[in-house]
């Protein structure tokens, strides 16, 4: 008559039952476990990648930077594309003079890969040419020395500010780099600063493996100009805006400028970190949904194979079921039993998929080495995995609870 | 109507089932009273519908048609759930294969029928006890099923049977599985429950166990074709 004393009842049954086949339960929540196991990490490794890379962005300017990028002119300039210089050092001086909503401004010219020579090694890394303006953009810190400056984009100065990679290993068993020189393409460079190490904070592999931040290098872009590209010509825009509020403004300003400079033809465009952002947070969506029901496939199978062997363990306690009906239990009684049972068995199975979650995420940490989680613990899918699997180990249970619960005593006890 | 020391009233009962395209009548007009603190052996061959009028009388089966009085109240047409009610808290079942769980202990089988009336005494335990006392297996109480002898499974049976403090307990060939030596303990039991308000109602074809009962009943084609108490 009073539910909560019947599904304890059921419940403690249930218990009962599971314990008396230890072996049998533990197989038949191996679904669930591996289900619950795969969703919570998979969920944990992806948020924690994701949530690294927009730790990533934040520092690098966070949403008050745009970068500008050259791109084909549209169709109805096709014709006409020729008359415009591109993207070149003027659009610089356009926006640093034209537009004070703009906080910083630097020009990249990429030379990309470069083989960076000195005291007899060779390491391969990145080569940029930058305006000082950089240093605000970038948010990069320095262990030693100073940024670009002024006076070295006047003087095209042969200076250079080099990342921990280039640092650590071309000139092994210095500290402070700050006044050392070295080689790139023949031309002879002074080392004016030194980054400090991003390993400890930033996406990626320790400084021994990759790590885009630690192996990027920068020249006056000025100085990459002259030296190897021989135009004016620069690879993309940076712009840091003076606040969020004038992001609208700043981008029509940039582009209005740029649209004169650029003699009307629009073959650049303008990107936000928004829109990476949104991208990212596109990405993380698809990640986790797709992760995810690829776990919940697999929660599934772990909920049929319970339903298997609870028909099983119905079969085989028919004459059980007899009895108990015979002294007077009714069909639900029966039902919550058996339906206890089920619930159980994907409870335990759940909780035990939780704690072999955290073992992997724990594992995914440790080969992963650096300073920030790869793996926070996911909390939210700690909480929907186990969830879920409890609901599936009811629903699961439903059917064969049923059948033992309408089970006619007569025939019940007859059944050998 | 039946007086107030009738336990039992079934009047032209009948039970048919459907085997097949043939019609059995397992049951076929059966007229019986059964008296309070009566012993009563229902005798038969198989097929007889012995074992029909027994889970008739154990609210397990309903009748196909006829009138069932049990304590005075019309139990013709009860529901499910409360003929449940009546097996929980008013009949006690001994069966020839003991039907005990094997995984609970013999204390735990003994408490099962109180789980199921929704009676929840606060000296359960104590109750459980006394009643394996009764059949002298208190001292197997925490022992399985599977550890004791078939003569010690039925007592416990009985004491299962008990627990519920049941007016009428009914037994399917009790000492079926039984030796000989403990045949007449079980018996004995049967017997001096008499005693304590419980009615009895055995099927056996063993006329050894039958000359136990005050009354015995034959049956045959589901008929009453022979009875002490006429």
């Amino acid at each position: 008559m009073n539910p909560i004393a019947d599904i304890y009842t059921g419940a403690s049954n249930g218990l009962r039952e599971v314990w008396a086949n230890k072996v049998r339960t533990l197989l038949s929540m191996t679904g669930i476990i591996l289900g619950v196991a795969a969703l919570v990490a998979m969920v944990g490794i992806v948020q924690g990648m994701l949530g690294n890379m927009r730790a990533s962005f934040e520092r690098s300017g966070g949403v008050l930077r745009l970068e500008v990028y050259p791109r084909e002119a549209p169709e109805s300039q096709q014709h006409i594309a020729g008359i415009s210089p591109g993207m070149t050092w003027r659009d610089i001086v356009a926006i640093e003079k034209a537009i004070p909503l703009a906080d910083y401004v630097t020009p990249i010219v990429d030379m990309s890969w470069e083989s960076f020579i000195a005291n007899g090694r060779r390491e391969r890394s990145m080569l940029h040419g930058v305006t000082p303006d950089f240093a605000g953009i970038s948010n990069r810190k320095l262990d030693y020395g100073r940024f670009i400056a002024d006076s070295d984009i006047d003087a095209k100065s042969p200076v250079i500010v080099v990342g921990s990679y280039i640092a650590g290993d071309l000139f092994r068993n210095i500290e402070n780099v700050v006044g050392q020189q070295l080689r790139v393409r023949g031309q002879v460079y002074t080392i004016i600063g030194q980054f400090e190490s991003t390993a400890s904070r930033g996406f990626g592999r320790s400084r021994r493996g990759w790590n885009y931040e630690d192996r990027k290098n920068y020249i006056p872009a000025t100085t990459a100009m002259s030296r190897y590209k021989g135009d004016d010509g620069v690879n993309r825009i940076e712009i840091l805006a003076s606040s969020v509020e004038a992001m609208p403004d700043l981008m029509s300003q940039i582009n209005n400028t740029l649209t004169q400079t650029h003699r009307g033809i629009q073959d650049f465009e303008i990107r936000t970190q928004d829109e990476q952002m949104q991208e990212l947070k596109k990405l993380e969506n698809s990640f986790t949904y797709s992760l995810g029901g690829i776990a919940g496939i697999s929660l599934i199978v772990g909920g049929i194979g319970i339903m298997n062997v609870m028909l099983a363990s119905v079969s085989e306690r028919i004459r059980e079921i007899g009895v108990r009906k015979a002294i007077g239990a009714r069909g639900h009684d029966i039902f919550i039993q058996f339906l206890a049972e089920a619930v159980v068995i994907s409870i335990l199975g759940g909780l035990l998929g939780l704690v072999a979650s955290v073992g992997l995420l724990t594992l995914a940490q440790d080969l992963i080495p650096q300073g920030e989680n790869i793996s926070n613990m996911p909390v939210t899918a700690m909480f929907y995995g186990f969830l879920f699997s409890s609901l599936i180990g009811l629903a699961s249970g439903i059917y064969p609870a049923m059948r033992a619960s309408r089970l006619d005593p007569i025939d019940a006890l007859r059944y050998e | 109507m039946s007086d107030s020391c009738t336990v039992f009233e079934l009047k032209d009962i009948r039970r048919t089932y459907q085997v097949g395209s043939e019609l059995v009548h397992a049951i076929d007009g059966l007229d019986l009273q059964i008296q309070d603190r009566e012993f009563i052996a229902v005798i038969g061959t198989s097929g007889s519908g012995k074992s029909t009028l027994m889970h008739t009388l154990g609210f397990m089966d309903s009748p196909t048609s006829g009138q069932m009085f049990f304590e005075g109240e019309d139990v013709s047409n009860i529901g499910r759930g409360d003929r449940a009610r009546l097996r929980s808290t008013r009949i006690g079942f001994v069966f020839q294969s003991f039907n005990l769980l094997p995984k609970l202990s013999v204390l735990d089988n003994v408490l099962l029928p109180l789980i199921y009336g929704r009676q929840n005494p606060a000296n359960k335990k104590e109750l459980g006890y006394s009643v394996l006392e009764r059949v002298g297996m208190e001292h197997r109480a925490s022992h399985r099923p599977s550890q004791l002898s078939g003569g010690e499974r039925q007592r416990v049976a009985i004491a299962r049977s008990l627990v519920n403090k049941p007016r009428l307990i009914l037994a399917d060939e009790p000492t079926g599985n039984i030796d000989t030596k403990n045949r007449g303990r079980i018996m004995d039991l049967f017997g001096s429950l008499l005693d304590e308000g419980i009615t009895l109602a055995l099927v056996t074809h063993d006329d050894v166990v039958a000359q136990y009962a005050q009354r015995r009943i034959r049956m045959q084609d589901g008929k009453i074709v022979e009875d002490d108490a006429r």
